[in-house]
């Protein structure tokens, strides 16, 4: 009681001047100010909103939820279950299906506010945030597509690394790490893009719709409505938007479903095609691969490195996943299997104790031998030549991949990220197999295959700039063609979030009487 | 019972035959890209020319 008594008085006491210089009390006054409930809920809104074009902005945020709630379920049970029950294969067509409808919605609301030079009125900033949304959220879709572990994603990843490696982004940002992509894909880029599109949201919400062109001075078209308004039923809206997507979303996944080709292992590359995986398995140990002469992020070699003019950022960025080929891809695995195998242990032991030059020597002689290797019944067959051990090991070597022994020698399950298959997509990539079946499925990037799916699905239609830069020249022949259409895509990409503030450009939509179209009854009813 | 669910909302219609492109110069696009391109821009066209529900307006609260 005299406790109570006491907080009463010291209650009493509180300086309310002291009270209202705090900052948490400056900060709710400022966000009442600028959106109080009556903002943030409107139920009436100007009577010039009176065209289909704007309930695509909330059919996007439809679909953005239902993207979360299917990509939700599928991170909480994963991979297995989405690839091997009939119940996951529909929960991942859910979000293949409501990614489609989100890019879809986003890019007609993205049209429509162009036309309508939606920046006017200080609104420049709710432009820079919508367009910053939509970029995130092509990297949110580019590393869902990394992250199926299936064709598609090791396909995607093994042509997206010379882009990322070019820019020197490929030194922390490994496309073919599963792992840190996943991570990308479900914490990293969601968290941005609910945040950006939050911004944007409460930025329209402030700043209001942008008034129909001329309708106001343009001095004046920051400043609050003054015209006639019409009913506007906020939550209505947004549950229909949301009924509608669910709807399109089970029947497109009901009907369609989603494509879902088994990834590629060494082990099926070995047995199907096992002469193409010792011809690959002998230019990993002779040093000559791609993997083996490719530059950073993998080894000091300059292969794949690629400049811009006198700037090389793939260099600058240097070597983060170390590379070894012929450590790495044949005597390191080879190892792992010697135990129980004397001859190979012998094999291995030559190898190893011979002088760098007779390595080289053996190698090359079995490289020259090429051509007329031949496999039966799993064994290796070689034209007679001054070869050492190597027929030994490649032999070994073919056995291991045809028991899927390989496959875990050079799966990495250590650091941080838990699955890396850098190692075993780099060797496949390496190799005529995996590019045959890439060609297969019409994939390759002179078949603007980084836009397409396997089958008849609809893919990542939203690269076609970035893809179309590699079709004509310089890009297309260039050893610089990655970092030059990284280059070009970074400056469109700038010119894009900073439209609204370029002198002239600015101004072109209003030159272009769809807005017309758009506010026809706002115009017809002041004409008239 | 999820099985059986899973079942029946298998794919109805089978999009993973042999995919079919359209090209044109350096362009190539799939025709499932080119499809939903085109419903694309035939929904902004329908979205500018259809008429919006006409509600009874009022002035400006803040009038």
């Amino acid at each position: 009681m005299r406790t109570d008594s006491r907080i009463e008085s010291s209650s009493s006491q509180i300086d309310e001047a002291e009270v209202s210089r705090q900052w948490t009390s400056r900060l709710r006054r400022s966000l009442a100010g600028k959106l109080p409930p009556e903002k943030l809920l409107p139920d009436t809104q100007p009577a010039y909103v009176a065209s289909w074009i704007y309930v695509f902005g909330v059919l996007t945020l439809a679909a953005l939820a239902m993207v979360a709630i299917s990509g939700a379920i599928l991170a909480l049970e994963g991979p297995d279950w989405w690839h091997n029950s009939p119940e996951g294969l529909f929960v991942n067509s859910m979000h293949l299906w409501s990614v489609e409808l989100f890019f879809f919605f986003m890019v007609i609301h993205l049209w429509g506010k162009f036309f309508m030079s939606a920046w006017r009125g200080r609104r420049g900033l709710t432009w820079v945030t919508g367009v910053l949304a939509f970029l995130l959220s092509i990297g949110a879709a580019f590393t869902g597509y990394l992250s199926q572990q299936n064709l598609d994603s090791q396909w995607i990843s093994t042509q997206a690394k010379d882009a990322m490696n070019s820019t020197g982004i490929g030194a922390v940002f490994n496309v073919l790490n599963f792992g840190q992509m996943f991570m990308w894909h479900i914490l990293l880029l969601p968290l941005l893009v609910v945040i950006v599109v939050a911004i944007h949201v409460l930025l329209v919400r402030y700043r209001g719709v942008v008034p129909p062109v001329g309708s106001v001075p343009r001095s004046e078209e920051h400043k609050p409505w003054k015209g006639r308004v019409r009913p506007y039923d906020i939550v209505k809206e947004a549950s229909i938007a949301f009924t509608i997507v669910a709807i399109l979303t089970l029947l497109f996944s009901a009907v369609f479903s989603s494509p879902d080709d088994p990834a590629v292992t060494l082990k099926q590359w070995a047995q199907v095609d096992p002469v193409d995986f010792v011809q690959t398995a002998q230019t990993e140990l002779a040093g000559t691969s791609e993997s083996a002469t490719y530059g950073p992020p993998y080894n000091n070699q300059s292969g794949y490195v690629q400049s811009l003019g006198p700037i090389s950022l793939q260099r600058f960025a240097g070597v983060s996943y170390p590379i070894n080929s012929a450590q790495d891809y044949v005597l390191g695995p080879l190892e792992t299997f010697k135990p129980g195998n004397p001859a190979l242990a012998s094999a291995l032991s030559t190898f190893e104790s011979a002088s760098k030059a007779q390595q080289a020597s053996w190698v090359a002689a079995f490289g020259k031998a090429d051509a007329h290797l031949t496999v039966s019944n799993g064994q290796l067959i070689y034209p007679k030549g001054q070869y050492g051990p190597v027929p030994a090991l490649m032999s070994n070597l073919l056995v291991m991949a045809r028991s899927g022994g390989l496959d875990n020698a050079l799966e990495s399950h250590s650091g941080f990220y838990g699955t890396d298959y850098t190692k075993p997509l780099l060797f496949l990539a390496d190799g005529g197999y995996f590019a045959s079946i890439g060609q297969k499925y019409h994939l390759l990037g002179n078949e603007w295959g980084m836009t397409n799916e396997t089958g008849n699905f609809p893919g990542q239609a939203w690269l076609w700039l970035y893809t179309f830069w590699y079709q004509i020249p310089p890009m297309a022949t260039s050893g610089n063609g990655d970092v030059l259409v990284m280059s070009i895509m970074a400056l469109l990409t700038l010119a894009f979030v900073v439209f609204p503030y370029i002198p002239g450009l600015r101004r072109i939509p209003e030159k272009v009487p769809v807005y017309r179209a758009i506010w026809r009854r706002y115009y017809r009813e002041e004409e008239s | 019972m999820l099985e059986i669910f899973g079942f029946l909302l298998g794919a109805l219609v089978n999009l993973k035959g042999t995919a079919h492109y359209f090209e044109w110069g350096v362009i190539q696009i799939s025709y499932a890209n080119l499809v939903v391109i085109i419903i694309m821009v035939v929904i902004f066209i329908l979205a500018l020319a259809i008429p919006f529900p006409q509600h009874r307006a009022r002035r400006s609260n803040e009038n």
